[in-house]
Formats: C-alpha cells, sequence, structure tokens
C-alpha cells in the first residue's frame, strides 16, 4: 500500500505511520528537522549499514541470505535494518540528511536518485560501474546523474502489461489485441458478454492510474516529450497532454466501475475470478496470486496507437544507493560489487517471488514463459521508462493522483484538471 | 503543595524552613517533566513557527521567504477544501458525539442487569487498535460488502454507491466510523460525572413535582460543569488532530474531497516535501485550537467569577 511505491506491493503497513498524527502538529512537522535522527552506522569495526525497504516476508529473508553470504566472504561485515517501505519512504531525506548516515539504502534509479544527487548527498560508485562492463548501456545511462558518474547500482527491474487468464480469453472466444482499435473493439466484446472488460484498483493505490498516463504519454508523444513534461520542462496544459486524455476517454467507459474502491491487491483478486477482463499493472501484482493461478497468467503489451512514435515501456528498476558520507567508502563499494554481481542477483531473483529480472544480463531469471516473455518485450523497446513518480519525484505522485482521479470520475472537466495539475506541479517544482 | 496548615503544635522554626524551601522531590517533579516536554515539545513547535516563514524541503536548509506561506494558503483552493471539511469534522463529530455520548451515559447509568455489557461493548470500539477499525469499516464500506447488502435487503440498491470513492460521500463515510471510536470513550466520561451528582438534588426535585425532562434540565446538565469543560476541550482537540482514521481510509481523496487540515499538512510534508508550507498549515491548526478552547475557557471563568 505504500500509495507510493509502484514498486513494491504492500499491505496495511502504512497504518502505522498513522500513529503518527497522534503527535501534536507542530512537533510532528518539526520532529524531522532534527539532525538527531538516523541509527547509528559504522562502529569501530567499519561495519556496513544497509537501510533496506524490502519489508515482504520473502524479499527480507532474501536480503538476509545475500549479506549472510556477503560476510561469509570475509571482504567487510554489513548489517541489514528492515524498515517498513512506508516509513522507509517519508524517512529516506532524513537518513540521507543525518549526521551520521547508514551507509547503503535500497532505492530507485532514475530521477529520483539524480535529485539526491545533485545535492551531493550520494556517493560515487564509478569504480563499481568499471567491473559491470557487460551491464547494458540503457542501465548504465539511468544510473548516471547529471555530471557524469555513476550513483546507482541496479539490482533488477520488471514490466508493466495488460494481464488476462489465458483460460478466460479462451473462454471468451477474443485474442490478445495489437492496436489501439484492436483494443476498444476486444473491450467491446466483453463489455457485450458482461464483463467489465478494464480492471483498475485505485482505492488506497491511486497511482495505478498513472500508470494509464504514463503509456498513454509515451505511446502519442513518445519517451522523451514524457520525460520533459515530467522534470517540469513541459505543460500539463499543453494541448500534446490534452491528445492523451482524449485518447484515454475512449477507454473510460470500459473501466470496471468498483475498480475506484478498492486497492490493486483486490483488483488482482477480481481479475483472477474472472470478474475483470484484463488488468493494466506491474509484474509485483503476482505476489498477491496464488500460485496455482500464475501459469494461467499472461500479458500483452500497452496497444500501439502511433507506430511512428518508437516504442516504449516500463520498467522500473530497484537498486541500490550508498551515502556520500559513508564512514567506509571502500567497504560500500565491496558490497554494492557483489550485490551486483551474478551470484547475488540470482539468488535474490530465486528467493524472491515477484516476477523480476535481474539486472546483471549474465544472471538468468526465473525460467518460466512470463518471465521469457517479458524480458523479449523490454529487449525489444527502444525507450525504458521508469514510472511517474520515479521520472518525477514522489511529490509530484500525488498532483498525478489528484488530477487522474478526477479526471476518471469528471471527463468533462479535462480542461480545469489540466490547469489545476499545471499549477500544483509548480509549486512543486518550486518547492 | 497542599501542607496542611497545622496550628499550634507546629514550631516557627520548621513553618518558616517550609515555606522558604521547596522540597527537592516536588521540584524535580515538576522540573524533569518540563524539561522533558521543553525538548520534544516546546522546543520543536517553536521551530514549527519558525519554519512555517521558510521554504524547506526537509533536506537543503530552509530559506527564509517571510510570509510566503501564508499568502499561499490564502489563494490555496485545496486548503480551503481543508477548511471547511475541518469544521463540517468539528460540528458533525464533535456534536455527535457529545450528544451520543450523553445519551448513552443517561440511558447507561442505572445499575441493572446486563448494563455493564452495554457499557463495554459501546467502549470496545475506544481500544481497537486503529488498524483493525480502519480494516473492518473498509470491508464495511467496500463494493458488495456489509453496507451495500443491508442497502440492498430493504430495497434501497439505488443508493448504492462507492462509499469511500465517492467525493459526494467519502467525508461522512469516514466521520461515522471516527464516532463509532469516539462515543464510547465521551459516555464514559459522562457516566463519570453523572456518578458524581449527589442523588439527594434529584430527591428533592422530584419532591418538587419536577418531571424526568426538568430534572435533566435543571439538575443533570447543571451540575455536569466540570465534566463538560474537559468533554469540550477533548472533542476540540480530537476534532482537530483527527488524522488516522481518515488517513488509513482515504488519504484525504478522492481528489481532495476529505480533505482534513490534518491530512492535508501530512501530505504536504512527506509527500510533496513542502514542509515549510506544511508547517504554515501547523500554525493555522494550532491557532484554530487554541482559539476554540481559549474562547470556552474565558466564557467559563466570567461564569466562575
Amino acid at each position: 500500500m505504500s500509495d507510493f511505491d509502484p514498486g513494491r506491493r504492500q499491505f496495511l503497513g502504512h497504518l502505522g505511520l498513522a500513529g503518527l498524527g497522534a503527535l501534536g502538529a507542530g512537533s510532528l512537522l518539526s520532529a524531522c528537522a532534527s539532525s538527531a535522527g538516523g541509527p547509528t552506522t559504522s562502529d569501530g569495526s567499519g561495519a556496513i549499514t544497509i537501510q533496506s525497504n524490502l519489508s515482504s516476508p520473502q524479499a527480507k529473508a532474501a536480503m538476509e541470505k545475500l549479506i549472510e553470504s556477503f560476510n561469509a566472504q570475509g571482504k567487510g561485515t554489513a548489517r541489514l535494518n528492515t524498515i517498513a517501505s512506508e516509513t522507509f519512504r517519508v524517512q529516506l531525506p532524513t537518513y540521507l540528511t543525518s549526521a551520521n548516515p547508514p551507509d547503503l539504502y535500497t532505492w530507485y534509479a532514475g530521477s529520483v536518485a539524480n535529485d539526491y544527487a545533485s545535492k551531493d548527498l550520494l556517493l560515487d560508485v564509478s569504480d563499481v560501474w568499471k567491473s559491470l562492463g557487460d551491464y547494458p548501456q540503457s542501465l548504465r545511462t539511468l544510473s548516471t546523474d547529471a555530471s557524469g558518474k555513476q550513483i546507482f547500482v541496479p539490482m533488477n527491474n520488471y514490466w508493466w502489461g495488460f494481464f488476462y487468464r489465458k483460460s478466460n480469453f479462451a473462454k471468451w472466444g477474443v485474442r490478445e489485441p495489437k492496436t489501439w482499435t484492436d483494443f476498444l473493439a476486444l473491450c467491446e466484446t466483453l463489455k457485450s458478454k458482461g464483463v467489465p472488460p478494464i480492471g483498475i484498483g485505485l482505492g488506497d493505490t491511486p497511482w495505478v492510474a498513472s500508470a494509464w498516463f504514463d503509456y498513454l504519454n509515451i505511446r502519442i508523444n513518445g519517451a522523451p516529450f514524457h520525460r520533459e513534461l515530467l522534470a517540469g520542462k513541459q505543460r500539463f496544459d499543453d494541448p500534446r497532454v490534452k491528445a492523451v486524455f482524449t485518447r484515454w476517454r475512449e477507454a473510460l467507459p470500459y473501466f470496471d466501475p468498483k475498480g475506484k474502491a478498492y486497492p490493486f491487491q483486490e483488483a488482482t483478486t477480481a481479475l483472477l475470478a474472472g470478474k475483470t477482463g484484463m488488468f493494466l499493472i506491474g509484474t509485483f501484482f503476482a505476489d498477491a496470486a496464488p500460485k496455482d493461478a500464475l501459469g494461467d497468467l499472461d500479458f500483452f503489451r500497452f496497444p500501439v496507437i502511433d507506430p511512428a512514435v518508437p516504442l516504449a515501456e516500463e520498467a522500473p528498476t530497484d537498486g541500490f544507493f550508498a551515502s556520500a558520507k559513508t564512514a567506509n567508502p571502500t567497504g560500500t563499494r565491496a558490497l554494492l560489487a557483489y550485490l551486483a554481481g551474478v551470484e547475488a542477483q540470482e539468488a535474490y531473483v530465486k528467493a524472491s517471488s515477484g516476477i523480476v529480472l535481474p539486472a546483471n544480463p549474465k544472471a538468468k531469471a526465473v525460467d518460466s514463459p512470463l518471465v521469457v516473455k517479458g524480458k523479449a518485450m523490454l529487449d525489444e523497446a527502444k525507450e525504458l521508462t521508469q514510472f511517474f513518480n520515479r521520472d518525477s519525484n514522489d511529490a509530484l505522485q500525488p498532483t498525478a493522483d489528484t488530477a487522474l482521479i478526477k479526471f476518471i470520475d469528471k471527463p468533462d472537466q479535462i480542461d480545469a484538471i489540466l490547469r489545476e495539475w499545471q499549477s500544483s506541479a509548480e509549486k512543486v517544482f518550486k518547492g | 503543595m497542599t501542607a496542611t496548615i497545622s496550628t499550634t503544635s507546629v514550631t516557627p522554626t520548621r513553618r518558616r524552613r517550609r515555606s522558604a524551601r521547596l522540597s527537592p522531590l516536588l521540584v524535580a517533579f515538576v522540573l524533569v517533566p518540563f524539561a522533558v516536554e521543553s525538548v520534544w515539545v516546546f522546543w520543536p513547535a517553536l521551530q514549527g513557527f519558525w519554519f512555517s516563514l521558510t521554504s524547506w524541503d526537509g533536506m537543503s536548509p530552509p530559506a527564509y521567504v517571510g510570509a510566503d506561506n501564508y499568502v499561499e494558503l490564502a489563494g490555496d483552493a485545496t486548503f480551503r477544501g481543508a477548511l471547511v471539511n475541518t469544521v463540517i469534522w468539528l460540528v458533525l463529530f464533535g456534536g455527535l458525539s457529545v450528544l451520543g455520548g450523553f445519551g448513552m451515559a443517561l440511558i447507561l447509568q442505572k445499575e441493572r442487569r446486563g448494563v455493564g455489557f452495554y457499557r463495554a461493548a459501546l467502549f470496545t470500539p475506544v481500544v481497537f487498535s486503529l488498524v483493525v477499525t480502519a480494516l473492518v469499516w473498509r470491508v464495511f464500506y467496500q463494493p458488495d460488502g456489509v453496507a451495500d447488502t443491508l442497502l440492498r435487503a430493504v430495497g434501497l440498491e439505488q443508493l448504492i454507491r462507492p462509499w469511500l470513492a465517492d467525493p459526494q460521500t467519502a467525508l461522512y463515510a469516514v466521520i461515522l466510523p471516527a464516532l463509532w471510536r469516539q462515543i464510547g470513550y465521551v459516555m464514559v466520561l459522562f457516566l463519570a460525572g453523572l456518578k458524581a451528582i449527589d442523588p439527594a438534588l434529584h430527591e428533592a426535585a422530584r419532591m418538587d413535582g419536577a418531571n424526568s425532562w426538568q430534572r435533566l434540565r435543571h439538575v443533570t446538565i447543571p451540575q455536569l460543569r466540570g465534566i463538560n469543560a474537559v468533554v469540550l476541550s477533548i472533542i476540540v482537540i480530537d476534532s482537530l488532530r483527527s488524522f488516522d482514521i481518515v488517513w488509513s481510509l482515504t488519504r484525504g481523496g478522492p481528489y481532495h474531497s476529505s480533505e482534513l487540515l490534518s491530512t492535508y499538512m501530512y501530505s504536504t510534508a512527506f509527500q510533496s516535501l513542502r514542509l515549510g508550507y506544511a508547517s504554515a498549515i501547523a500554525v493555522v491548526i494550532f491557532v484554530l485550537a487554541l482559539a476554540v478552547i481559549l474562547g470556552y475557557l474565558v466564557r467559563a471563568f466570567r461564569e466562575e467569577a
């Protein structure tokens, strides 16, 4: 449930944070102003502290295993600190700016990491990249900040697509669409059969709507325009952005009306139960799927709208960055090099439940038809985007949630919605 | 410090020592909590005032911008919406929990068989963990959930809507669980107050031929004055800092329709990372609470005088 972290599935963990609401208003806000925060880090032994937001049981166990085997190698000692992901997200700036910060963090590549790098908070890990010669250029570019040094080490990425149950598509006698026109025809067919064609889960996880915006925008206006828009170099009330919503409106009548009220986990359940036809979602949704249903799942690429636009896909990349203030830069880099290696990445992919692709090209992913198909789709793409909040920043995400949910409710007011979106985005960029 | 004033037997020297020097233990009882509060409450609160005059993302040093945040607040439609919602919340949540709690206390004050069960039942929601409360109510409101089933059972299916996702119902759908948690608490406070009323007063009123309505109006309510002050302060503070239940059920959504000042402050601070602006919202919340409570206290003192 992190509201915000499309990369991980969360349950009600964030509710724990709600307890903060019990603190006085004034003290709540300034609680994070004290620089006393942050756990104690490098003690005399030079142990490396890893702040990890991988708090789901499988991922946590996988990380613990990795750290154990690193410690067994004798190149240094590392300590894992697993934090509930919503708390982690809120506290991350505090960790990084504290006087004695943890050394290493799980987080996302792209503009999120670059923002921190521009404030000189991240350790230069170009040395680590020297040993990652066989990593694809796209990941290297993604891990490089504005000044040209690498500040991020990728662990894995995953893809988004329209997931559906093969048995249900067979039962309804429909096939995967290739183009937008096919897609709308498919929706019409499913609707005539009494099935809500497009599942969605916006209650509590409103960011899921951003996938629609991202995809329509990269299909219609292309990935470069999308990135500029999310970096504040283009305007949300631009006619090109409006064109995205004109297309979206064609699909709106086919959305499951109940999707507004429940989170994506329940939308997953609805899809598996055959109560919706298909569902645009990232592979992390499979964590919530019973294992016996996984074999029946398949997906298709977000349909092409304008063949002239170079093909782009969303492929959020997770990995690590380190604090510039680490007391043990050598040990931290050694640990990063280990985590980027084949052995560590294969172990992680095996141990964690999600369908993820290891970043290291030599590491083998889980061998399933779904993963093979996903990898092929990403390999075919000319451009990879991250996701709305990762290509912009977490602060811009709430403005998107407001605008997109309002559009889904009141598509007639699109002009006013886009004007409002632009003005709230300006406030965020201004800080 | 109520030293019982003893009369003759106390020696003058001892009396002098009493007045001149406080016992170190007593001083410690005052100073230690004060020191703790200063570090954990007063100082951060003062810092909050300062931050409200800055632009701050939580990482770079805060930059002084004067009254800019307050100027922006004045023109911020979301803030206005949150302010209106907070007032609605104060009136509805505050008013109904007082009425409900007082009503329940009146009904359950007489010791009858089984009354303990009802009191316990009403108080239970207060002790439930919020996470559980949110879960229960989410199940209640979910599509085809308990609420929808109830409406279908009585033939009102045309009213069915996504309760927490519909901007027209979201705020009210959240007030209900908030009341559910609060009424038992207020009831207990009033029960304590009712227990303290001297039965002789009611006896006398009855002898004078007062009916039960008149006894409530002229005996019970005036006698509860002390408790009323406590309840009012609690209700106002609880209303203004209501946050957890809203955040866990709707996050102030859909598109700010159930936003309260507290949730807006939180999301501005920790999602938009505009801590200066969020501090300005926090200052507004503080001023509101102070105004309501001071207003009441001033009136109360005037009546006393």
